[in-house]
């Protein structure tokens, strides 16, 4: 810790002198008997100053938790020296926590004691964190001398994007020969009906439709779809975003997906993530609940890296996008080098949905009438560009902020279903 | 009548020492790092198309290089919509449909601008533009 004279210290010091230099000049040692204790008192205070042994640590309830949510924190202060020390702790200021109380708490320590102060910690956005260290204060029993300095390791805390429970989420076209919950398009043991067909060599009797049997007087199977879990590979766009004070589109875009993660790993299907950005970062598709840790792990270290760098479908390794994987683009569509990609992707024969994380409400009109024309402008075009993507088979659901994600994936479906001839080909 | 004086001049000392030292600095709070405010960010695709709305205002090569290509999109998509196409428009449709102004600069023939210093598009016009693509 570093020591200074307490502020007030040489105003203490300059009142006796000037009390002294009073009492000579008027020759009138009332003035002297004024200054004296002044100056016994900063002089004392002076003598005495030691350095204090304190020390602080920090500590968090949770190492891991979920943003927007309230935790506690303990600052413990101790004083390993023979006198009481009088203490201010103050936490630390990030844009990213909230931290109550946000002032100063000043805290009296005993001689070779120990005083705990619980802070509360709420994170604003997702992404790792830091708290800690803490600012420390202590001055003598005099209050002649303070001593500052930060106190405390840093605590690394990883707060987890809030996620939405998705009920209905893009079916794919294609799916892979592993169990799963997706309805597949062959015919296999299952629970969908399909068909029927004339019983052949090798059908199981509990196989067999009678009713269909005994209206064509000849024996009957039937078939069914079978349930195969599917490739999905969540792109996530780090070109550009669009940003107010608060939250910008990238947040949303992390918490979109998560919430997809999460859900097509429920329903058992590979999944994988492509941070598509300035930097390309990618973990391949997997199943099960290590892969939700790992993708979640790996979306809180996105962040948008400026780049002039074009890249392109030929930028990402042929392994990250599997054949016949569902590809969830996750954009604001603000950047041409992802507007590119999703429509090369589509050309290519790629089953493609976009989810769109619309920009529109972190943006407001420049201050000129001409600004406000430029912004309906952008708004007009950006339609347009998504009828020119549908106009490919891609799918847009539109993922606003504080709206549910579900009856847009509900809409993709259906625009899905009625542009199925298109995709096929 | 001397003793008082000296009285009154150690009291009046003693008071201007007192507010002496009410006057000296207070402490100044605890130094901590002010975090980083954080900074908006504007789309690029806006910022651009707000230069492009104010040169468009006062370059006729502007306006039909980078403006019409934009409001040729975005009246195309709308037309789609309704199952129609600019190409295959009729003048008389389309002047009915979009306005003149609106026609005049998508029309599907429209030639290059011959006084390239002549008045481009001005944000009220383009304002009243939009205005009708809105309600196509």
């Amino acid at each position: 810790m570093k020591g200074s004279l307490s502020p007030r210290t040489p105003g203490v010091l300059a009142l006796g002198g000037a009390g002294l230099i009073a009492a000579l000049a008027t020759g009138r040692p009332e003035l002297a008997l004024i200054a004296v204790p002044f100056l016994v008192f900063g002089g004392a205070g002076l003598m005495l100053a030691r350095e204090p042994q304190v020390t602080a640590a920090v500590e968090a309830e949770r190492l891991r938790f979920l943003e927007g949510e309230e935790l506690t924190a303990m600052v413990r202060v101790r004083n390993d020296g023979p006198e009481s020390v009088e203490a201010e702790v103050a936490p630390v200021r990030t844009g990213q926590l909230a931290v109550a109380p946000a002032s100063t708490v000043a805290v009296r320590v005993g001689a070779r004691s120990e005083t705990e102060i619980a802070f509360s910690v709420r994170p604003r956005r997702w992404g790792a964190h830091g708290l800690g260290p803490v600012a420390v204060r202590t001055r003598d029993a005099l209050g002649v001398t303070v001593w500052e300095g930060r106190l405390g390791a840093r605590v690394d805390m990883r707060a987890f994007p809030r996620e939405e429970r998705l009920r209905e989420l893009v079916a794919p076209l294609r799916t892979q020969p592993f169990l799963g919950a997706h309805v597949a398009r062959s015919r296999a043991d299952g629970i969908e009906f399909a068909d029927i067909r004339p019983f052949a060599v090798g059908d199981r009797v509990r196989q067999v439709n009678w009713r269909a049997t005994a209206r064509r007087g000849s024996l009957q199977v039937n078939q069914r779809h079978p349930e195969h879990s599917s490739d999905v590979v969540l792109l996530l766009d780090t070109f550009e975003e669009a940003r107010d004070q608060d939250s910008g589109t990238l947040d949303s875009a992390v918490r979109t997906a998560a919430s997809l993660a999460r859900a097509h790993l429920a329903r058992r299907d590979r999944v994988g993530v492509v941070d598509f950005g300035g930097t390309l970062h990618w973990l391949e598709p997997a199943f099960g609940t290590r892969q939700l840790y790992r993708i979640v792990d790996a979306l809180l270290s996105s962040n948008i890296a400026f780049s002039y760098a074009w890249r392109n479908v030929d930028s990402l390794p042929q392994r990250v996008l599997p054949p016949g994987a569902l590809i969830l683009a996750i954009t604001p569509l603000l950047d041409e080098r992802s507007i590119a990609l999703v429509s090369e992707l589509r050309k290519r024969g790629c089953d493609l949905t976009v989810v769109e994380v619309s920009p529109l409400d972190y943006v407001s009109p420049g201050p000129t009438a001409s600004d406000a024309v430029a912004y309906e402008l952008w708004r007009l075009a950006r339609e347009a560009l998504r009828a020119r993507l549908q106009s490919l088979g891609v799918g847009v659901a539109i993922s606003e902020p504080g709206s549910a994600l579900g009856p847009a994936l509900e809409e993709v479906n259906a625009f899905r279903r009625s542009a199925r001839p298109a995709l096929r080909a | 009548m001397t003793l008082l004086a000296e009285i009154a001049l150690v009291v009046l000392a003693g008071i201007a020492v007192a507010t002496c030292v009410t006057l000296l600095p207070a402490p100044r709070p605890l130094r901590r790092r002010q975090p980083a405010a954080p900074v908006p960010s504007r789309p690029q695709q806006l910022v651009a198309l707000e230069r492009l709305v104010t040169t468009a205002g006062t370059s006729a090569v502007s306006a039909h290089a980078y403006l019409r290509p934009r409001l040729i999109e975005i009246v195309s998509h709308r037309l789609a919509a309704r199952g129609q196409t600019l190409e295959r428009m009729p003048e008389a449709v389309g002047r009915d449909l979009l306005g003149d102004r609106l026609w005049d600069i998508v029309r599907p023939d429209r030639r290059f601008p011959q006084d390239r210093r002549g008045p481009g598009v001005q944000a009220q016009e383009l304002d009243a533009m939009l205005e009708v693509i809105r309600r196509l």
